[in-house]
């Protein structure tokens, strides 16, 4: 495998999902993923270590996501702010150091970890999040109060956290027994 | 309905896209309340945004990075190949530089790169380091995917003129089945094909050190000179060069000044990518010298050699000649 179009594969559809916590543009996630790529293309930087190439790409996003946040706030000066404020809030979040699930994890062993999860649980996740349909949507079709399929939603996220923050290995031993 | 489980509603609400501006306001007041409402949120918010099923258009938006990078290449008539992946822009650029598309393969051993210029036509190639090589017809240049700007080793056969990226720290090495060539950064032309009598070096800036294979002695070639090496007898001499003659083929000028009949059947060979018949022993006497365009046709060539020099030809087959030694008669 060629080295850049390697480096393209691996982390492309991740920098984008990443992108995509900051700004609701797909377009606009896909211009940020491209330029990181492009930069790194001409520096020619994505010749060294993976390691360091990894950390240099999602740095790079994490700051260009923060400075379109800003020019955003700067442009949509009184359209929504409370919005811009919450995604402002994580773009700083992400950029001081912490890590993504996005950047950290295996983006599988997170979607299989939903098979470890109750029925009444995956069958929320699967539909809000699988086939993209609203809360009031996924409500009438299982015939629920809505604030009941919140209220999944959230247990369902929780879980998940607990399941992932105790240590990726854990999921795969947990997915190698359901095999 | 306790808080807990409204925010728990309201953060799913948000994350679903389906709140009001009074949700969003009350959400945002109790993230901004404690550092563990916002860590929460951000936890929950991230395992979210990672369960994603964004459709995978990685390689769509790969041939999109290509296709950029190719524009801007093409604006500044230069061709990048930073790796083995450029060779989709390459081939189109290809089509620009030269009469046919030289194309590039990987080889079975996978960590080898080549760039295989066939003949009739001719090629540039930008290494990882900066360095230049425009490779002539029929010629082949290898690296190990390991090339890079500390570690510059190339393998030729054919012919290629290296403007090489200065680096005393890094010597660059070309590798022929003759000679080994290293150079800290310098222009230089090396013709070393399989066919030929002569394998040669020449300088046209900087300074170049040459390893005979079986020999460990360092030669040292000064620009403006010509180093050449008789395949068989691997006697060899160092002579001054006409170096923009024997450059020219690069700027896609057939220049050659003085050279035996064999040797320029030879180049047109290549260059044209035709086959030239001929038996004759009194064509070896003459010498031949010259200048043409590239955008001259092989016919035209031809035609020029019949008018000025005692050669005719004969069309015998798809892209073969038959050249015959014919006495001019004003002569």
């Amino acid at each position: 495998m060629i080295e850049f179009d390697f480096l393209f594969h691996k982390y492309h559809r991740r920098l984008l999902l990443f992108t995509l916590k900051f700004v609701e543009s797909e377009s606009d996630a896909l211009d940020i993923v491209q330029n990181v790529f492009v930069a790194i293309w001409e520096n020619g930087k994505y010749r060294q270590n993976e390691n360091l190439v990894q950390a240099y790409l999602f740095s790079a996003v994490k700051k260009s996501c923060l400075n379109y946040l800003k020019h955003q706030k700067i442009i949509k000066k009184f359209e929504n702010e409370t919005a811009l404020q919450l995604r402002e809030i994580e773009a700083i979040h992400f950029q001081s150091g912490e890590k993504s699930l996005i950047e950290s994890e295996n983006l599988k062993q997170i979607n299989d970890a939903i098979d470890s999860l109750s029925e009444i649980y995956k069958e929320v996740i699967v539909l809000s999040r699988f086939e993209g349909l609203k809360n009031s949507e996924i409500a009438k079709q299982l015939n629920l109060p809505v604030r009941t399929v919140e209220t999944r939603v959230f247990r369902a996220l929780s879980a998940l956290k607990e399941k992932i923050s105790q240590k990726s290995f854990f999921i795969l031993l947990f997915l190698n027994r359901l095999r | 309905m306790n808080d807990k489980e409204n925010i728990e509603n309201l953060i799913v609400r948000y994350l679903n896209g389906n709140y009001t501006q009074e949700e969003q306001e009350e959400l945002k007041t109790w993230i901004d309340e404690s550092q563990v409402n916002r860590s929460e949120f951000l936890q929950i918010k991230d395992i979210w945004d990672s369960l994603n099923n964004q459709k995978d258009n990685t390689a769509e938006q790969l041939a999109q990075f290509y296709k950029k990078q190719y524009s801007k290449s093409k604006t500044k008539q230069l061709i990048w190949i930073r790796s083995l992946s450029a060779v989709a822009a390459i081939l189109l650029l290809g089509l620009v530089i030269s009469v046919l598309v030289p194309f590039s393969r990987e080889t079975p051993s996978e960590n080898l790169q080549v760039f295989s210029v066939p003949l009739g036509s001719r090629s540039k190639v930008m290494l990882a380091d900066g360095s230049e090589v425009s490779l002539n017809s029929g010629s082949e240049l290898r690296y190990s995917t390991g090339f890079s700007s500390e570690n510059r080793v190339v393998s030729l056969s054919g012919e290629a003129f290296f403007n090489v990226k200065s680096d005393a720290k890094h010597p660059f090495t070309v590798k022929t089945s003759d000679f080994d060539i290293k150079v800290t950064g310098t222009k230089f032309n090396v013709c070393s094909y399989s066919d030929n009598k002569y394998s040669t070096a020449t300088l046209a800036e900087g300074r170049i050190s040459l390893r005979l294979k079986e020999n460990a002695d360092m030669l040292k070639v000064e620009p403006g000179e010509k180093f050449q090496l008789d395949r068989k007898t691997q006697k060899h001499s160092l002579d001054e060069a006409d170096v923009e003659s024997e450059m020219a083929w690069k700027d896609d000028h057939f220049i050659f000044k003085n050279i035996p009949f064999p040797e320029l059947a030879k180049r047109l060979e290549r260059w044209y990518d035709v086959k030239l018949n001929y038996s004759d022993q009194k064509l070896q006497e003459y010498a031949f010298t010259g200048k043409f365009k590239n955008q001259e046709t092989i016919w035209q060539v031809l035609d020029a050699l019949k008018l000025t020099t005692p050669i005719d030809y004969q069309k015998t087959s798809f892209r073969e000649f038959s050249i015959i030694y014919k006495p001019l008669k004003n002569n």
